[in-house]
């Protein structure tokens, strides 16, 4: 109970600072900081509070007498940690990683994860003013113990209002400031506990906002949770062990540990800490069958039978405790146990859970291939992982390749675009403290900046901004120049078709794919790293291959587009995106295989205006 | 044709029927939809309100069906065989033009000239 004041204080002090900070700042990106602290500490009061006036609640009602008790009463399924880390599809960037820090919850836990997103005007002193969204995740637990819990406790009594005593608290909240709007929500629950990333529905909250950051309307996460019962030792004691079916009147003498649906049983109590395999196992799990058995006339206290199936076989362990008092631990002990097995697919397996520490560097790895994941596991050091990850990754699409085409997203790191590395070491460089995200391997240093690139820097001078607190949220921050519904290809005019290396704009490396795969990007598989300043401004129309001049307006770039659509008799439909890639081209015409993935991520992007042919 | 929410949508529809024809193994109507709610639905180049997200036809096959039942580039559709198309998302209206068993599709479409046409007709023979 304390503890739980004591998190409300040190979060209400947080909460203080982050307005007192916000009164006192003058750029825009403490602004943002501060607003996201703001509401995170904002929200995280409310869920203490809650859950505050919860344990007040459940304290009440266990004074009241029960006249229904069952044996199951009173009790607690285990805690567990939880953790998730989280994708986001956006539509400018390809994803936002974040990763939360472990969080105590019972298994009838719900993982409420909200996006909100704050529009900011940003005033460059030179050059265009972009729009700038910064968007941050806010994950807050909301507990609700023990659905059975509730259930077996009368009715009537779980009633959540009752105000006993605890005032409403208000929150002022500054006027001033970026607001964050939610944006989409969705809640997970144990149910969604897996081992492995899925992608979960967003309910996209109707309000105006929701259409500043497009979202696919899906998430991607890995929801992992640890029970205790998987990761600590709930009992351990002295037992005698016999096996039924071997020799009668035999007893080893054990000392056991009930742990993560087994009950391991050493020779020597050193040896758990040791390490050592212990002599013998046996599973505790929902099939196990437990029975404490009459007085043994052969022994003192008594017997406790454990039954499993193993196979289509009953194996049956006796354990004998030294005094009744024990053995009656034990009987707790392993009904807590299966108690416990509420968390049930987390009891399978255990979990891995990694706590994100920005020193250490956490070796993970990914469930998926994509170079997004191994980019953001990898360790702080940003330039020698990156350059690392991209020589392997070089290495296995070169072999796979039949392209030949170097992979697209290398464009990325062979253009000299702050932005775009800036883009997708977002994530990680959220998690360095301090560690400045301007200095990835391959790309020149950011001071000698044209004014056109400005909006990206302001993009990465608002991630170096971020701290390194553990619950670290990733900005957003593609450009938008223009008021109104976000119109990314004018303000990424790089679209078009152009062999040249300067690429004006940062595209997520999946987007990229799909404008540049039909490109024949760069002549076959060869990764150079160009550090070449850009020549020319960015936003003047390329000349040679470009095919639809960049000023242009978007819309312009579509209707080339449809004009240049070559028909596939062979697809039903076809995304038709960027020109280039409808065109016959320079390029053989891909195989149909290729064609369709072509699609697939011509329809993922959502810069191009997509056109289906029925 | 913009669409104020919570408002009904009215306009001057035109029914466009169109055989499908077979090619292969598919069925084609031979035309490009562009547009939906998942779009962004400033690039549509036919809409008259920018911040119309509905499917509008973006390219006719020359001589496929959907020319041939008339069907012209810019047209808004409204419905296909009764199932709405102005709010779907775009892989959602493609999927309602492609459905295999079908080989006839019912098109309520719009267009600016079918407003004015209606317009003229009004305005030339003004009823008392």
């Amino acid at each position: 109970d304390s503890d739980i004041q004591k998190k409300i204080d040190h979060e209400i002090r947080m909460r203080d600072g982050a307005c007192k900070l916000l009164a006192a700042c003058s750029q825009r990106d403490q602004a943002l900081e501060a607003a996201k602290s703001l509401q995170t500490c904002s929200t995280r009061i409310m869920a203490y509070m809650s859950e505050l006036q919860r344990m007040k609640e459940a304290q009440v009602m266990q004074n009241v007498p029960r006249s229904d008790a069952g044996p199951m009463d009173g009790r607690l399924p285990c805690k567990g940690k939880v953790a998730i880390s989280l994708r986001i599809p956006l539509m400018w960037k390809d994803t936002e990683y974040f990763k939360n820090k472990g969080n105590e919850a019972s298994p009838g836990f719900e993982l409420r994860v909200e996006l909100y997103s704050c529009c900011s005007e940003d005033d460059y002193s030179a050059g265009s003013t972009p729009r700038k969204l910064a968007s941050k995740l806010s994950s807050s637990l909301g507990r609700s113990a023990g659905k059975k819990l509730r259930a077996a406790m009368e009715p009537g009594a779980c009633s959540p209002v009752s105000n006993g005593g605890a005032a409403p608290l208000l929150l002022p909240v500054p006027s001033v400031g970026p607001k964050y709007h939610l944006l989409a929500h969705t809640t997970l629950s144990l149910s969604h506990v897996q081992d492995s990333f899925r992608t979960h529905d967003f309910t996209i909250s109707g309000n105006e906002c929701s259409y500043w950051l497009p979202l696919y309307g899906s998430m991607c996460c890995r929801l992992a949770a640890q029970p205790h019962c998987m990761t600590q030792r709930m009992m351990g004691g002295w037992l005698k062990v016999k096996q039924c079916g071997g020799d009668p009147q035999t007893w080893t003498k054990v000392y056991a540990v009930l742990k993560a649906t087994s009950l391991f049983c050493y020779q020597r109590q050193e040896d758990v800490e040791a390490n050592v395999e212990p002599a013998l196992t046996i599973g505790i799990n929902k099939e196990t069958r437990i029975r404490a058995s009459e007085k043994d006339p052969h022994s003192k206290g008594q017997n406790i039978c454990i039954s499993n199936r193993y196979g289509g076989e009953e194996v049956t362990h006796t354990l004998n405790t030294e005094s009744r008092e024990d053995t009656h631990r034990w009987m707790e002990a392993f009904w807590q146990h299966f108690y416990d097995m509420q968390w049930r697919q987390c009891c399978d397996d255990l979990m891995k859970i990694e706590l994100p520490s920005p020193r250490k560097p956490a070796p993970v790895t990914p469930k998926q291939g994509s170079l997004y994941h191994e980019m953001i596991e990898s360790s702080d050091d940003l330039t020698s992982t990156v350059s690392d990850i991209l020589a392997r990754r070089m290495q296995e699409l070169e072999l796979r390749s039949q392209l030949g085409t170097s992979p697209t997203w290398m464009s990325v790191f062979e253009e000299n675009c702050p932005k775009s590395t800036g883009l997708s070491f977002r994530p990680c460089s959220s998690r360095l403290s301090g560690h400045s995200p301007h200095s990835p391997h391959c790309l020149p240093s950011r001071s000698p900046v044209s004014p056109h690139r400005r909006p990206q820097l302001g993009l990465l001078a608002s991630d170096a901004s971020l701290t390194s607190d553990s619950d670290s949220h990733c900005s957003t921050s593609p450009c938008c120049r223009r008021h109104g519904w976000p119109e990314p290809s004018s303000n990424f005019p790089l679209l078009s078709s152009s062999p040249s290396r300067l690429r004006p704009r940062t595209l997520s490396l999946d987007a990229k794919l799909s404008t540049l795969r039909g490109r024949g990007y760069g002549g076959g598989g060869t990764f150079q790293c160009s550090c070449q300043p850009p020549s020319s401004s960015l936003l003047a129309p390329l000349p040679a291959a470009s095919r639809s001049p960049l000023s242009q307006r978007s819309t312009q770039t579509t209707l080339s587009c449809s004009s240049s659509t070559s028909s596939n008799s062979s697809s039903n439909s076809e995304g038709s995106h960027s020109p280039e890639s409808s065109e016959g081209g320079p390029f053989s015409r891909p195989s149909p295989a290729r064609r369709s993935l072509r699609n697939l991520r011509a329809r993922l992007d959502p810069r191009n205006w997509l056109q289906s042919q029925v | 044709m913009s669409f104020v929410p919570g408002k009904p949508v009215t306009a001057v529809v035109q029914k466009i029927e169109i055989q499908k024809l077979r090619q292969g193994d598919n069925l084609i109507l031979g035309f490009s939809i562009g547009g939906g709610i998942d779009q962004d639905p400033g690039q549509n180049p036919f809409s008259e309100d920018k911040s119309d997200k509905g499917i509008y036809v973006t390219r006719i096959t020359p001589g496929g069906p959907a020319e041939v039942a008339d069907l012209r580039v810019g047209d808004k559709i409204m419905q296909v065989n009764g199932w709405d198309m102005t709010v779907v998302t775009h892989d959602q209206a493609r999927k309602k033009l492609t459905k295999k068993k079908e080989e006839v599709v019912r098109l309520l479409i719009t267009r600016k000239s079918l407003e004015e046409a209606v317009k003229h007709s009004k305005g030339c023979h003004p009823r008392q």
